[in-house]
């Protein structure tokens, strides 16, 4: 029997105040399956996955998530629906006056229906998934770069998400952390069968990570090529994704 | 329609078998279900674990694991070769990836105690340094050596001065009022309402115009200095500052300590006047004449009472600034902190306000001014 995707969506136009920075983006994601929104800076690849979880509007199209429809929703049900999905935010967003294991804890104590111990266990285990748990005491402003990126991934996963939005989860981080946090994810979606949307220019992760590519042409505002990275760099692919995966290389 | 029947809750039971632990977990093992408490396992053996009666499971059994496996006994190991593989490489990978953290030890009684008093010296003595700073830099940038931010001083003056001055005259009037109808309860008995000009007069030449105008720039102004400085700390703004050699004290605080030094004692003249025009309006309602009001106003208020009043303005300036600026750069680096740091630059101004009104108090007296 055929599945529903996780992540589906049909020929969407994202932007702002109206105005389209990206349009006609189509692909789905199956549970299990990772996919990587890739461009250069600026071409709408976060304003994309905003919309893909119902953050922000799209400015035409449609996007599914779990089977719903994005735009059908009330505001009840999507609050609902986004609860099945974790999301780590560019720059990690860890709540400033929380510690790392609060962080971690909110989202339990708020929907989890856990009580104060089971609730402590299982945040502790998150931490202890991304390498966190010493760090668990701490606030985030005295994290490093790279393990406010995790804990926000552990905190992203408190729920067990269905599906996993990352936003540039390794921009920023050096070769040995980002390689371990690209290791976490692809055990996360090993082990779970979660969905994954991963966002992000780094082209070490993206081709480490994702079962497929979705390339956003910023010349043509448009949706370029989709499928796996070498796919994209055979000789007389589409010049702009031969170009962004082999920089310095003639297209 | 019959309900449907309870889900099975998480259970384990331990039975020793060839020389192993052997810990079998069964029911539907789910956050929401309370999880047991771990079983009391000897030291240095081997436990297998199976999953065998489980019926379904959230990630509440991998962190249940990962718990049971941080609070084993020494030389007890988990073996979780029974498991699927997806389980026990989430509980195996939780544990490789923090194999190096230790426990951070919880400090004695009496070493928290210390860490206490210790943190109330350093909280003294970072205000003192922070008055140091503010001195050197002040010092600094009249010789032309400092840099300060003067970009932003024209906006500084602004958001002191001129913006402060509807609230600041309000106030300033509605004290007037006040005095005056108290005054009139006591002088009215014994037929000198006319000395209502006297007492108004004086008591905001020489005390309330300046202590209002104060308390005002407290409620406003180091609030918003001490927001601002304490969200740089969060956005690592001020790092950023020190990082290209400037020295946030003095590029940040002295601009804003000369901005509200220089206009808090023309607002608390403002002030002063608008106190002695409200003492006016109830003078004139109850009888008294505006000309007769304004000739004791006269009389009353001295030059030296006025001096007075405007040297406490210029302190008072200082402190108000001062406290905002110190919350601010002292702030925690957080939206709490932020917070904490505009509440408490308000209360530390304003009680600082009170204590040096009081010092003037004194002087005043001794030097008979």
């Amino acid at each position: 029997m055929a599945t529903e995707p996780r992540v589906r969506c049909l020929d969407l136009a994202v932007g702002h105040e109206g105005r389209a920075i990206m349009s006609g983006v189509s692909f789905a994601v199956e549970a299990g399956q990772l996919a990587a929104v890739v461009g250069p800076s600026g071409c709408g690849k976060s304003t994309l996955m905003r919309a893909l979880v119902g953050l922000s509007e799209p400015l035409s199209g449609e996007a599914w998530l779990l089977g719903e429809r994005l735009g059908d929703l009330g505001e009840t049900r999507r609050e609902a629906l986004l609860r099945r999905a974790g999301f780590l935010f560019q720059g990690s967003a860890l709540w400033s006056s929380l510690t790392v294991r609060e962080n971690v804890e909110l989202p339990l104590r708020e929907f989890g229906g856990c009580g104060a111990r089971e609730r402590r266990l299982i945040a502790e285990h998150k931490l202890a998934q991304v390498g966190l748990l010493a760090a668990a005491d701490k606030l985030p402003s005295e994290l490093s770069g790279g393990m406010a990126k995790r804990a926000g991934l552990a905190r992203a996963l408190a729920l067990d998400p269905e599906v996993l939005f990352l936003d540039e989860p390794t921009a920023g981080l050096d070769p040995v952390t980002a390689a371990r946090l690209d290791a976490l994810i692809l055990r996360l979606r090993d082990s779970l069968g979660t969905a994954v949307v991963l966002v992000s220019h780094e082209i070490r992760s993206i081709r480490r990570l994702a079962d497929f590519c979705v390339y956003l042409d910023p010349s043509t505002r448009r949706m370029g090529p989709v499928g796996k990275v070498d796919d994209l760099l055979r000789p007389g692919g589409h010049a702009g994704a031969r170009a962004f995966f082999s920089p310095g290389t003639p297209a | 329609m019959s309900e449907p029947a309870p889900e099975p809750r998480p259970a384990v039971r331990v039975t020793a078998s060839a020389g192993a632990l052997e810990l079998e977990l069964s029911g539907r093992w789910r956050r929401d279900q309370g999880l047991p408490d771990f079983p009391e396992l000897g030291a240095g053996c081997r436990v297998k674990v199976g999953i065998g009666g489980v019926a379904g499971y959230d990630s509440a059994l991998p962190a249940w694991l990962h718990g049971l496996g941080r609070e084993l006994p020494e030389g007890t190991t988990l073996d979780l070769s029974r498991l699927p593989a997806g389980l026990a490489a989430g509980v195996a990978a939780a544990e490789e990836e923090n194999a190096d953290d230790g426990e951070a030890d919880r400090l004695p009684f009496l070493e928290q105690l210390g860490d206490w008093a210790s943190s109330s010296n350093r909280s003294w003595g970072r205000a003192v340094a922070h008055i140091g700073d503010c001195a050197l830099g002040l010092g600094r940038i009249a010789v032309g050596k400092g840099k300060a931010n003067w970009a932003e001083f024209s906006q500084l003056l602004r958001t002191a001065g001129p913006d402060a001055l509807p609230i600041v005259l309000l106030l300033g009037f509605l004290t007037g009022v006040i005095m005056a109808y108290v005054g009139l309860i006591q002088l009215g008995k014994v037929g000198a309402d006319v000395y209502i000009a006297n007492l108004v007069a004086l008591a905001m030449a020489r005390e309330m115009g300046a202590l209002m105008t104060g308390v005002i720039a407290c409620g406003r102004t180091s609030t918003a200095y001490a927001s601002h400085l304490g969200s740089m700390n969060v956005t690592q703004e001020t790092d950023a500052l020190r990082a290209i050699g400037l020295r946030p004290t003095e590029y940040l605080a002295v601009p804003r300590l000369l901005a509200v030094t220089a206009t808090l004692p023309l607002l608390s003249v403002f002030a002063t006047a608008a106190g002695i025009l409200g003492g006016m309006t109830v003078a004139v309602g109850s009888g008294l004449s505006a000309e007769q009001y304004l000739n004791q106003v006269v009389e009353a208020v001295s030059v030296r009472s006025f001096l007075a009043g405007l040297i406490k303005a210029h302190a008072f300036a200082l402190i108000a600034a001062w406290a905002g600026c110190y919350r601010g750069a002292v702030a925690r680096p957080t939206a709490r902190g932020v917070g904490e740091a505009a509440t408490t630059a308000a209360v530390l101004g304003i009680t600082l306000l009170v204590v040096a009104d009081a010092v003037f108090a004194v002087l005043f007296d001794l030097f008979g001014i």
